[in-house]
């Protein structure tokens, strides 16, 4: 049986690498009774589809960026919840705490959880110093999604609307001064060429989540999904360990590039703490008891 | 042995569906659907409609009817033809006269846009009534209108040197300045052409402009002026932070809404018009977007684009070899595919080839670019004969042909460029 | 039948039209809605989903105004085989008319099941917007059957009267 792929960033992302690899483990693993062919690079569909896709039975397995799916249930949004679970460690904490309500809703939605691997965290990449989050009133800043704009409005901040693809310009003729984007992300785009600061607060680590369309999933039998367990197990775990060793290299890039790159001071950190609080709070306004109970038993592990 | 079944069968049904005079665009549409329901066990419809929305409903895609409307009020208003008697007195010395606007029109209106099928439309609507009633040959005034149109791809800001960029981790600020210089000598190989062809064509009689002393040529000049304002005024909105390249198209349009105000030739007949006349054309172009989304998607199903790509990456060609075989490659799954799809569906394979090669990923980027140029003038799928077949009513077959040296003159350019490499690196170098 | 059918020639012609009128307002929406985003940015004010709004109102724009487009002339095919049958050439028009039915049938009822999908499935948009999708993708179904009724139309007029409702409009 061969299965399609669909993946969303281009084929030298090392999400889509992973993938790469899963699809080998698979092949292996079945001794080729299941391939995987994969379609990075939106080339099958774009990463907003790929979900629908895949809960329709348009393509049988696929990665998508779980937080991009939060109006749909909050539970998608918890890994981007702002300065709540600010390193690798933490982030793997609270995914996991959650994983078991997240199954369920993935359940729900005709989808079987696979894996799922973390981003390197969010930074802010700024033209000029930031020590307190007082520096960041009035600076033009990118929002590209409900956190984000909600960021901008706690921190004082002008938030400008502007797709991903339109940044780099953007930043070149000033019609934004600031984003919040991964290290990885601030490579790929070239970041130095725009920016000169990197803050690296360690905002929120999204995640990109691998399923399977249930239908396609009953179709198989014990032994094959005995093997994408197994796979889906290996690249949570290898992959997790290649993406820590990547947000340093990330970064030292950025340095190596003439970028400033500076953990947040004392000051700021507290500061932007405060709204992680606030935003936490609205958070648990909209994801209810089962929501509570997970932020619950996340900060209890702490 | 299976794969070229596949391919044989795809383009059977297309050519079939094409050549019988099939829409455009329901054409690309059924192809896709027939060839999914036959190669592989997906549900069709929903593919074909997961596809359709995100094609139709994307945030880029605004500008492109914008720029068709500002095109029609230009066209409507007469502000095209104040534009024309300004240019007169100064073009009409140089051979090939007036056809010249064509090229120079559609390299400054280039600049305005990232997409050849709105520069075309554009230009087109206020060249050629103007360069028909002057009597220019028919043949010459479309030939180089769809060929010069397809420069707003190269010049910046171009949509497919930023997909390119994404795809590939390059940055987009180098790969537009890249564009510039090919951008202009390309526009410049056009404007030689234009003139020699019109010393060696045998019904060259255009109308003579009238020939008038500096000082009233000075004054006639005045003319250009609003047109003139209004392109500053878009580039300028781009490059001062005021709108994206994307927002710049509706600049264009309040713009273009403003001057013929201005100027009293805006009334509630032509205000219609220009926007009915918009609305017909973008959607011309919109079923045919979408039918190709939809092809795009049936051959990535398939993987028909890739395997021809790794295929041709596993015969250990030579450098030049490489880029002559890569040049035929794009042209010809440019004849079926528009420009983005072939380089989406394409890179992933092409990538790791080009890089091993030692090919600057930045000059790679404007090659690709001219022969995504090429594809919008090469039936049966190109956008800029689409375009002028909807204007004029021309056959595609008819158009295709007197484009045919356009064609000829961008593949002399890939070889320039092979040549002379520096073309599309020396000014990016210069960039920090 | 030929009665019916030049009963039904005006609200048909009207359908297209109104079609055509609705998807100019689209047009002249997506131009508010950016120039609000570009006024919004330059006040420091938040417009969210602006982008968003101004790609439903281009998939609206475009999809609304297929038939009207149609019935103008405005969308392109290539002739040459018509050209080469001379006198039979409404044979093959006729072939063509059917194949372009059966295709915007396809393209219809697959974009209504979209709808009724997105509905049920109470899907939403996952930018800022939030907006059930339902509610922008319905011209687009709309937009469809429109343009599938216009092509039934111009089948059964070529059947009847060997001709087809398309009057070009071009530059002159
Ligand atoms: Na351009
Ligand atoms: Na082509």
């Amino acid at each position: 049986e061969q299965w399609d792929m669909p993946l969303a960033y281009p084929a030298s992302n090392f999400h889509s690498e992973n993938a790469a690899e899963f699809a080998v483990c698979v092949k292996d693993k079945t001794g080729g009774k299941l391939t995987i062919v994969t379609h990075p690079n939106g080339s099958l569909f774009a990463g907003n589809d790929i979900k629908r896709a895949v809960q329709t039975g348009q393509a049988q397995i696929g990665e998508r960026v779980t937080s991009a799916h939060e109006n749909e249930n909050p539970i998608f949004g918890i890994e981007a919840i702002p300065f709540l679970a600010s390193s690798f460690d933490a982030s793997d904490k609270l995914w996991n705490t959650a994983l078991d309500k997240m199954k369920q809703v993935l359940d729900s939605q005709n989808l079987v959880y696979v894996y799922s691997v973390p981003w390197p965290a969010s930074g802010f990449y700024t033209k000029k110093a930031i020590n307190t989050v007082d520096d960041l009133k009035g600076i033009k800043f990118r929002a590209y999604n409900a956190a984000t704009a909600r960021i901008a409005e706690l921190a004082g901040m002008i938030p400008m609307q502007i797709e991903a693809a339109e940044l780099s310009q953007a930043l070149a003729t000033g019609v934004v001064d600031s984003f919040m984007t991964s290290s990885t992300t601030g490579v790929d785009t070239k970041a130095w060429e725009q920016v000169s600061h990197f803050y690296d607060v360690q905002a929120w680590l999204p995640r990109n989540t691998v399923f399977v369309n249930k239908r396609a999933w009953n179709g198989l039998d014990d032994s094959t999904r005995a093997a994408i367990t197994e796979c889906g197990d290996i690249m949570q775990k290898t992959g997790l360990e290649k993406v820590k060793g990547l947000a340093a290299k990330y970064i030292q890039t950025l340095k190596d590039n003439g970028m400033t790159v500076e953990p947040p001071s004392p000051e700021l950190e507290a500061g932007l703490a405060k709204f992680g609080e606030v935003m936490t709070e609205e958070w648990l306004k909209k994801a209810g008891p089962d929501g509570k109970a997970i932020i619950d038993a996340y900060k209890a592990a702490n | 042995m299976d794969q070229f079944y596949v391919i044989g069968i795809f383009l059977l049904i297309l050519l079939l569906l094409l050549g019988s005079g099939v829409w455009v665009g329901l054409a690309l549409l059924g192809c896709a659907y027939i060839g999914i329901e036959l190669f592989t066990s997906r549900p069709t419809g929903d593919a074909m409609m997961t596809v359709l929305w995100r094609a139709s409903s994307s945030w880029s895609l605004t500008a492109l009817p914008l720029f068709i409307w500002m095109g029609e009020i230009l066209y409507r208003t007469r502000l095209s033809e104040d534009m024309f008697k300004g240019l007169a007195p100064w073009m009409s010395r140089l051979p090939g006269g007036l056809l010249h606007t064509n090229t120079v029109g559609c390299t400054i209106f280039a600049a305005v846009s990232g997409s050849s099928a709105a520069t075309c439309s554009t230009v087109g609507r206020m060249a050629i009534p103007e360069l028909r009633s002057r009597n220019y040959p028919e043949h010459l005034v479309l030939g180089t209108l769809a060929g010069a149109a397809t420069l707003g791809l190269l010049i910046p800001p171009s949509l497919i040197l930023i997909v390119y960029g994404v795809t590939m981790n390059e940055s987009i600020t180098k790969l537009f300045v890249a564009g510039v210089i090919p951008g202009l000598v390309l526009a410049l190989l056009f404007m030689v052409y234009t003139a020699i062809a019109s010393k060696l064509d045998k019904n060259w009689n255009p109308r003579p402009e009238p020939s008038i002393p500096f000082l009233e040529k000075l004054r006639a000049s005045r003319a250009l002026l609003p047109v003139v304002v209004l392109i500053v005024f878009v580039i300028g909105s781009m490059y001062f932070g005021i709108a994206t390249a994307t927002e710049a198209a509706a600049i264009g349009v309040l713009g273009a809404l403003i001057l013929a105000a201005v100027q009293g030739s805006l009334n509630w007949h032509t205000f219609v018009d220009s926007l009915m006349g918009a609305t017909r054309t973008s959607a011309m172009i919109a079923l045919i977007l979408a039918g190709a989304a939809f092809l795009t998607l049936a051959m990535g199903f398939t993987g028909l684009p890739r395997q021809l790509a790794a295929w041709i990456g596993s015969l250990g060609l030579s450098k030049m070899e490489l880029l002559m075989a890569l040049m035929v490659f794009y042209i010809v799954i440019g004849m079926f595919l528009d420009g983005i799809s072939s380089v989406v569906l394409t890179m992933a394979v092409i990538e790791p080839v080009i890089r091993q090669a030692g090919i600057d990923p930045i000059w790679f980027g404007i090659f690709v670019v001219i022969t995504v140029e090429m594809a919008q003038i090469t039936p049966p799928v190109g956008f800029n004969l689409f375009v002028l077949q909807g204007m004029t009513g021309r056959s595609l077959l008819y158009l295709a042909k007197v484009s045919s040296p356009m064609f000829l003159i961008m593949v002399l350019m890939v070889l320039l460029m092979i040549a002379v490499p520096e073309l599309a690196t020396w000014l990016p170098g210069r960039v920090r | 039948m030929t009665a019916l059918l030049c009963k039904l020639r005006k609200p048909l012609d009207t359908l297209y039209l109104l079609a055509g009128v609705i998807s100019a307002i689209f047009l002249v929406a997506i131009l508010v809605i950016i120039t609000m985003q570009i006024a919004a940015r330059a006040l420091s004010i938040n417009f969210p989903g602006s982008s968003d709004y101004a790609g439903y109102m281009m998939a609206a724009a475009s999809f609304m105004a297929f038939a009207y487009t149609l019935n103008r002339g405005g969308h392109v095919r290539v002739s040459l085989l018509l050209g080469l049958f001379g006198e039979r050439r409404y044979l093959v028009d006729t072939v063509c008319h059917l194949i372009a039915t059966i295709f915007s049938c396809l393209l219809a009822w697959h974009a209504s099941t979209m709808v009724y999908w997105s509905w049920m499935l109470g899907d939403v948009s996952q930018g800022q917007d939030a907006t059930p999708l339902w509610i922008v993708q319905m011209p687009v179904a709309v937009g469809s059957i429109i343009l599938a009724i216009c092509f039934i139309d111009n089948f059964v007029s070529m059947l009847l009267r060997r001709q087809d409702n398309i009057v070009a409009d071009i530059v002159e």
